[in-house]
């Protein structure tokens, strides 16, 4: 029995790695030249996040940065918090962050920066002091108006719709929702939101809660899904259903939703170009770790994006652009 | 009771004997390997901050690999870990905010809920004698179920007090995670209680054949109540030491959990068949695991090539243990 004391005291030994005192990260030291980024999406799967990830590429290859990319493979809080966790031992000169659950991962952030490297949310923002910069991809109130604009148009004015959002905690949706409610108060009088179904970022998902929607709120003339897989994933439904009488509008990626728009059930899909997004990110990343970003009109150079405001830590891409049949087939992604 | 449980159920597991350690010393050489490539490969792996991360994230799935070394070695198992884990957390969350309770009430109300999950479990397992996969393949959906419906899938409990925070995310002096000691108590606890009691070898008994242990005189059902309530306790604790560490609460808590739990203990050697198999062995599974999954990441590889690895060392170690005891009886 002895020797099991052995084993276990050269396991808890080697699970302590004997440890010199390294202390944790630090800055890290620059690599070669650029400085070391490490992104992160909600989830790696999402093509939408896919092509976020090539232009972030596209950026540091023109940049000299060294950019780490990783994330989870399906939607779980816990999952980002490690990640960050390893970025910080590892030591980088930037994290940025595509935020999936505000609370769980302040915690990290703020702890990030405290030893010292940079923190850039993206595409859904942390609680504003464990940041340094928010990259927004468009501000909520122009796409609350551009999808209502949609929508209005869809219904002639008057009448119901329902929304497909992510999950019913994702805070960039949910930020979108309140400003929707808010517009509606305000200049749609005539028109009524019946529904808020999740998809949970899965088109399956999307599909069976726009089935189930149709049945239960038949009044329903318009499905706004505001999630990316759920675009296709209700249109799907709809089509299926046979329900010509009812279209979709919503916030998708071109590529997959194509089809869709050609057959007409899906009248228009609102986005900003989400390579350009990722391009941004780490143009900012990169100015941050560089100590060039400065405030003001035109405070970042953002390379082929031209100059960017930077507006204390707040920096957005640009107003939402609208796909339609006529359109699509110029974007590939 | 216990002196002629004793004595009846020394024959069964015998000594696992001098060789028998081969599985524990072959997971060690693949710890200390793990340890020099990444020592080797990552960037700040071999420092004792990376230790205490490496540490802080094996605490949840630690405790429950645990209790479900017990659980397995009784031939059960125990599926509804992670669920009870994820209903435990939002019933404590709601008794901290929205009954106000006191963060150590709230505490004890998701180590209770813990427990209640492993009472039901082992009443159906134990008195009625539903086979344990298919009572807790049940109980796997309802937990996670009532925790889904209760919080609509949407109610998020953050706003813990810094006390327990700390307990999730301090250190305590010398640099240990504040949530260590817990998983270090918990293997203790169980290491004595398998290894060192007559419980620990009825509980061994009962998986080589439970039949035989009955006629032995062990009171079969009151050792598998046993192992399925503690699997519900530490399901319970870990949800505390999961909200401290997360600083939330969300009925997703903890899904996929029981998986590499269980990846721990049969990676440790333990039988899925029961009998045989050690708390140590787990702790090496755990250990061996966690490594991979933090030193990847260190070495900027994808997250992905964990789940393949993991894979691999499971079927890789699982069939080398197999070849060696082959060999050994030839």
């Amino acid at each position: 029995m002895r020797r099991l004391g052995v084993v276990l005291g050269l396991a808890v030994l080697a699970a302590a790695c004997g440890g010199s005192g390294g202390g944790g990260a630090g800055g890290g030291a620059p690599a070669k030249g650029g400085p070391t980024v490490a992104m992160m999406p909600k989830n790696k799967g999402n093509p939408y996040f896919v092509s976020c990830h090539k232009g972030g590429q596209e950026a540091a290859d023109q940049l000299g940065v060294k950019l780490l990319w990783d994330g989870p493979t399906e939607t779980d809080p816990a999952k980002q918090n490690e990640v960050v966790e390893a970025w910080i031992t590892r030591g980088v000169d930037v994290i940025a962050v595509s935020v999936e659950n505000k609370e769980a991962i302040s915690t990290v952030l703020r702890k990030a920066r405290a030893k010292g490297i940079k923190v850039v949310t993206w595409d859904a923002d942390a609680e504003k002091d464990a940041r340094d910069v928010f990259v927004d991809q468009a501000t909520p109130q122009g796409i609350a108006s551009v999808l209502l604009d949609h929508t209005s148009r869809l219904l002639g004015g008057k009448g119901s719709f329902a929304i497909i959002t992510a999950s019913l905690t994702a805070a960039n949706q949910n930020e979108w929702i309140k400003n929707i409610r808010e517009q509606l108060a305000a200049k749609y009088p005539d028109l009524k939101l019946v529904d808020i179904r999740p998809s949970d970022d899965d088109r399956k998902r999307a599909f069976d809660e726009t089935q189930t929607l149709l049945k239960v709120h038949p009044e329903v003339k318009v499905i706004m899904a505001i999630a990316s897989p759920a675009v296709p994933g209700a249109a799907e439904a709809v089509r299926q259903s046979g329900r010509t009488d009812v279209k979709v509008t919503g916030l998708g990626l071109p590529n997959a939703s194509k089809p869709y728009l050609k057959d007409g059930v899906l009248d228009s899909v609102v986005l900003w170009n989400t390579m350009d997004l990722g391009y941004l990110t780490v143009s900012v990343a990169n100015a941050l770790a560089r100590g060039t970003l400065k405030q003001g009109k035109g405070g970042l150079d953002a390379g082929r994006l031209g100059p960017k405001d930077v507006d204390g830590d707040h920096i957005v891409l640009g107003t939402p652009f609208t796909f339609t049949k006529e359109n699509v087939d110029g974007f590939d992604f | 009771m216990a002196a002629p449980e004793a004595a009846a159920a020394a024959p069964a597991p015998a000594r696992t004997g001098r060789g028998g350690h081969t599985h524990e010393w072959l997971l060690l050489a693949l710890v200390v390997a793990e340890t020099a490539y990444f020592a080797y490969a990552g960037s700040n792996f071999f420092t004792t901050g990376n230790a205490g991360e490496v540490a802080r994230a094996s605490v949840e799935i630690g405790l429950l690999a645990l209790a479900l070394t017990a659980v397995i070695l009784t031939g059960g198992i125990d599926l509804s870990v992670g669920s009870l884990l994820g209903l435990a957390a939002v019933l404590m969350g709601s008794a901290h905010r929205d009954l106000q309770w006191p963060i150590a009430a709230a505490a004890l109300v998701g180590i209770g809920v813990g427990v209640g999950g492993g009472v039901l479990n082992a009443a159906l397992v134990a008195r009625l004698g539903v086979p344990p996969l298919i009572v807790t393949l049940g109980t796997y959906s309802l937990f996670r179920g009532i925790a889904e419906g209760f919080t609509g899938g949407i109610r998020n409990y953050t706003d813990f007090p810094p006390a327990l925070l700390f307990l999730g995310q301090g250190r305590l002096p010398g640099g240990v995670p504040a949530q260590v000691p817990l998983l270090v108590a918990a293997a203790v606890f169980f290491w004595l209680l398998v290894h060192r009691t007559p419980i620990g070898r009825g509980v061994r008994a009962i998986g080589f054949s439970p039949e035989g242990a009955r006629f032995a005189g062990i009171p079969v059902a009151r050792r598998l109540s046993l192992v399925y309530v503690l699997s519900g306790a530490m399901a319970g604790l870990a949800a505390v030491v999961y909200a401290a560490r997360l600083g939330q609460a969300k009925a997703d808590a903890g899904s996929g959990y029981e998986l590499f739990a269980i990846t721990a203990v049969v990676l440790g050697g333990t039988s899925i068949f029961g009998g045989r198999g050690s708390v140590h062995g787990t702790l090496l599974g755990l250990v061996a695991v966690a490594l991979l999954q933090n030193g990847l990441r260190l070495s900027d590889q994808p997250a992905e090539l964990a789940g393949i690895l993991t894979g691999v060392l499971l079927i890789g170690a699982i069939g080398a243990n197999r070849l060696v005891a082959e060999r050994s009886r030839a």
